[in-house]
């Protein structure tokens, strides 16, 4: 069988030709970086024109990839995978993921290799459109944002990813105003890279279950988007702490100190370590709101995970149900 | 979203064929390439699907790229190796090699090069890039056994053309039929082309409506009996050829 093939029938193509080739997949040739337009804990989005599909306006995000003995990593690429794979339903409200692609060969030396993720380009998040809006949103807006960003976050349960960083920087929102989740599916390869410490991560949206470190699930975007719901009618963040515990003390001055029961028993901290607050009026804190929006925010704002809303409750609330959407 | 289905004209004008390999050896080389994916997954206790991701990554790999410029046997051990990771079931580089040594004579090990560790590690970013990140990749596995549930009649006779079928997917993947069709398409037609050989004749399947004449209408339209011969014809024609016995390799 070896005189068979005209590979065989040659001398072994000299394999170091290989690093040769993979110079012709250099991202930067399909891509050309225009200016950074966010710069989070684990990486930096660009803007970029894809040079193959008619100069089209792109948001490019790297992020590194430290390479192990067996090259990359497999939780890398099963995350990449499912995000593909996902990218097949099209959902409204999940920013589109156009394209994967890698720095080459260049890092080779670092033991780490660039990864590219292309998006389409949103107009912007919505922490900026928050801050930009020149007076309160309209109902309307506020309710068709809402059940946006709930859409999103149901599709990712249903394909069981927990996104675990919802705010309103990871929420971008189009010309035509539709909000779409962005900036999730790469938790493990983030745990593995080393955080950009410089960066603050900001507590506000964070459930009292990862403040006290016990484990958590689905229900901890819930608790986000709860969060995210009351600022789209306040236009200012519903908790804000500055450190863990601080972040906490808001918590239960809105909720009320939890009972003793409910405390987890994992609990990294005592409920005594806490003042017995009473439980505050949303109502006071968002005046503005729709009385089944207060009732939408209160059922995602609950202290114990298990009896908050899920996403899908959250979608058939009376708050969305009794009046069409528009 | 990258679109991994071609028509004929584009399977007979490859980058392999325009660098100046007549077709009839580049099927000869994907034929090589799959076959040793499989017997080294075997070989390796890696499970089906593990080993046909590994086959589909590979026929992709060379609508893009010559087998002159990359030799068949470590391309083949490089999907096997990705596809471990994707699926899973991870295998280690040096193990992958060090089976694909054994399974090659030592000319074809040469292709390897002077670091085969290496070259591998380096090849996985020239796949990764070849096949877009796109690496969950179904199979037509899934869909028979799906198929099989809904199909009524005898037992055991089901049961033999299902086995029948499975063995013919596993001999399509040495084809370019999942580089032209959808598993779920495959997988009709095998199972047509085992009821036929194994004489199962489907009659009735649960969810029949007055509209399907065939048990596959419930699962995928438009499916024309020239389609489907058309796709048994491509198989078969590699079942006959085919000189490892039993096909038992999948099992
Ligand atoms: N597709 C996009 N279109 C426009 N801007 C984007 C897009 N993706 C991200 N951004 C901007 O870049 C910032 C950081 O992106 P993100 O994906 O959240 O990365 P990080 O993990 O660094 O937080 C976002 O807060 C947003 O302002
Ligand atoms: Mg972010």
């Amino acid at each position: 069988m070896s005189s068979s093939g005209s590979s065989s029938s040659q001398s072994p193509p000299n394999m170091a030709s290989i690093s040769d080739v993979s110079a012709l997949f250099q991202t930067a040739k399909k891509y050309e970086e225009l200016n950074v337009i966010g710069t989070g804990a684990y990486g930096t989005v660009y803007k970029a024109r894809d040079l193959h599909n008619g100069g089209q306006i792109v948001a490019m995000k790297k992020v590194k990839v430290a390479l192990t003995e067996d090259g990359i990593p497999l939780s890398t690429l099963r995350e990449i995978a499912l995000l593909r794979q996902l990218e097949a339903y099209r959902h409204p409200n999940i920013v589109r993921l156009l394209d994967v692609c890698h720095g080459g060969q260049s890092m080779e030396r670092d033991h780490q290799l660039v990864l590219f993720l292309v998006f389409e380009h949103v107009e912007q998040d919505l922490d900026s459109y928050l801050k930009r809006a020149p007076g309160p949103l309209s109902e309307n807006r506020i309710r068709n944002m809402s059940y946006d960003i709930l859409s999103g976050v149901d599709f990712l349960h249903s394909h069981r990813i927990v996104h675990r960083d919802l705010k309103p920087h990871n929420l971008l929102v189009t010309s035509s105003g539709r909000v779409k989740l962005a900036d999730f599916g790469l938790a493990k390869t983030y745990d593995t890279e080393m955080k950009l410490t410089s960066v603050v991560v900001t507590l506000w949206y964070r459930p009292p279950e990862v403040l006290l470190g016990v484990p958590y699930n689905t229900a901890v975007d819930v608790w986000s988007s709860g969060c995210v719901l009351a600022q789209l009618h306040s236009r200012a963040p519903l908790l804000q702490g500055g450190c863990d515990s601080e972040q906490l003390h808001c918590i239960f001055r809105l909720l009320g100190r939890p009972a003793r029961h409910e405390w987890p028993e994992s609990a990294a901290i005592p409920v005594d370590s806490f003042p017995d607050y009473p439980p505050r009026d949303l109502a006071a804190l968002l005046p503005r709101a729709h009385p089944q929006a207060l009732r939408l925010i209160q059922g995602m704002l609950v202290f114990d995970p298990a009896k908050r809303l899920t996403a899908l409750d959250c979608l058939e609330h009376p708050y969305f149900t009794e009046e069409p959407l528009t | 979203m990258p679109y991994w289905y071609y028509d004929r004209k584009d399977l007979q004008n490859t980058p392999s064929f325009r660098d100046g390999i007549p077709n009839d050896t580049e099927n000869r080389y994907r034929k090589e390439g799959a076959r040793f994916i499989i017997d080294t997954g075997s070989k390796m206790d890696l499970g089906y699907n593990t080993v046909a991701t590994g086959v589909v990554y590979f026929h992709r790999f060379y609508m893009f790229h010559s087998f002159r410029t990359f030799p068949r046997y470590i391309t083949a051990c490089c999907c096997l190796f990705l596809a471990g990771k994707v699926e899973e079931t991870p295998k280690k580089c040096k193990d992958i090699i060090k089976v694909a040594k054994s399974l090659l004579n030592e000319h074809k090990f040469s292709t390897f090069g002077e670091d085969p560790k290496e070259e591998v590690m380096t090849l996985e970013r020239i796949l990764l890039q070849t096949i877009k990140f796109d690496l969950q990749v179904e199979h037509p596995y899934g869909y028979l056994l799906k198929y099989a549930k809904c199909l009524k009649g005898d037992k055991t006779k089901l049961q033999k053309m299902v086995q029948m079928a499975w063995t013919f997917v596993n001999d399509s993947l040495c084809t370019t039929l999942c580089l032209q069709w959808e598993p779920e398409v495959i997988a009709v037609a095998l199972m047509f082309l085992a009821g036929k050989l194994s004489k199962f004749e489907v009659v009735d399947w649960n969810g029949r409506t007055p509209k399907h004449t065939a048990w596959w209408d419930m699962f995928v339209e438009d499916i024309t009996m020239e389609l489907l011969e058309d796709i048994c014809h491509q198989a078969n024609v590699i079942a006959d050829s085919m000189q490892y016995p039993g096909n038992a390799s999948l099992r």
